[in-house]
């Protein structure tokens, strides 16, 4: 009896070396289509709607209102004296640091007011200053009470809350006034 | 005399065995990172710059208004009108309560449509806005 010898099979193996390059094809595809832009802005909380029939005014004490006023040919009024738009952190600065330590209900009041007919740009300037205003404030009181960066202070700490509660940024848009247009 | 190559007993290749793995981890690193755009800006315009910015820390939670160089208004996928908007953001903010509203705004819009936004923004109670803006260098 012949013996019939088995053919050998080679071992079966599935060809892995275009894996690497299928992968990659994917990998690119992902690398283009992602966006990493982080959203930046100004952040802001408008305040509640009310009825104009159910508008109270409050009156506000001068000493802590900061009224900015800019109008359509972008000349900005600081408690109505008029001032270039560089200034008015400069000039808000010491303001907010002086009422660091007073109740919740005399801090200061900044209170932003344009014309229908204002350049967006200007106003994101102006709130701009104001807010850089603030955040120098907050970063001087961190660094003098703790010895820190504000951006090393975390978001939920006691410290954070105390910087926040002591330094709160209260901006007011003012109600438009329907005169105008 | 026949001279005799010395070779190192080793193998001269590089394993590439494990390259898709170390791949497809990357890849599996982009998947779950990417935000794919999920609309189109029909409207062109320029953001404004400005240096006092905050980052939105929590991208599900943003809704955007684009509002283009020709004012016109965009939300979501298509052009609406001004009188839309509290209606389309009202059912927006049913559904994410604390819905964050970006102004994506160009910057040589007039304030009127900026303050007519807002006041829709305000009757609908999306009350937490953010100008977009760019940082300033």
């Amino acid at each position: 009896m012949v013996k019939i010898k088995k053919k050998e099979k080679p071992e079966p193996v599935i060809p892995t070396s275009s894996m690497a390059d299928i992968s990659f094809l994917l990998l690119l595809f992902f690398l283009v289509s992602t966006v990493i832009d982080v959203d930046t802005g100004i952040g802001l909380t408008l305040p509640e709607f009310v009825p104009p029939s159910e508008q109270k005014t409050v009156p506000i004490s001068k000493d802590r209102l900061a009224a900015l006023l800019i109008n359509e040919n972008g000349d900005v009024l600081l408690n109505n004296e008029i001032i270039a738009i560089p200034q008015i952190s400069k000039t808000l600065k010491p303001r907010i640091i002086s009422k660091i330590n007073e109740p919740a209900n005399k801090k200061l009041v900044v209170s932003v007011k344009t014309d229908r007919k204002t350049n967006y740009n200007l106003y994101i300037q102006a709130l701009d200053q104001v807010k850089e205003a603030y955040f120098q404030v907050r970063e001087e009181y961190a660094r003098d009470r703790y010895g820190k960066r504000l951006i090393d202070i975390s978001d939920k700490s006691d410290e954070m809350k105390e910087i926040k509660e002591k330094i709160p940024i209260t901006i007011s848009i003012a109600e438009p006034e329907t005169i105008k247009k | 005399m026949k001279f005799q190559k010395k070779r190192a007993a080793t193998k001269q290749q590089i394993p590439t065995a494990s390259l898709p793995d170390i791949v497809f981890m990357l890849l599996l690193f982009f998947m779950v990172t990417t935000t794919l755009r999920e609309v189109d800006v029909l409207v062109s315009f320029k953001l404004p710059e400005a240096k006092a910015i905050e980052k939105i820390e929590n991208k599900r939670l943003v809704s955007y208004i684009w509002v283009g160089k020709d004012g016109r208004i965009q939300v979501n996928d298509s052009i609406v009108l001004l009188d839309q908007i509290q209606k389309i953001m009202y059912a927006k903010r049913v559904q994410l309560p604390n819905v964050i509203v970006s102004l994506r705004i160009d910057k040589n819009s007039d304030m009127g449509v900026v303050t007519d936004i807002q006041q829709e923004l305000r009757k609908a109670s999306c009350l937490r806005i953010n100008y977009s803006s760019m940082l300033k260098v």
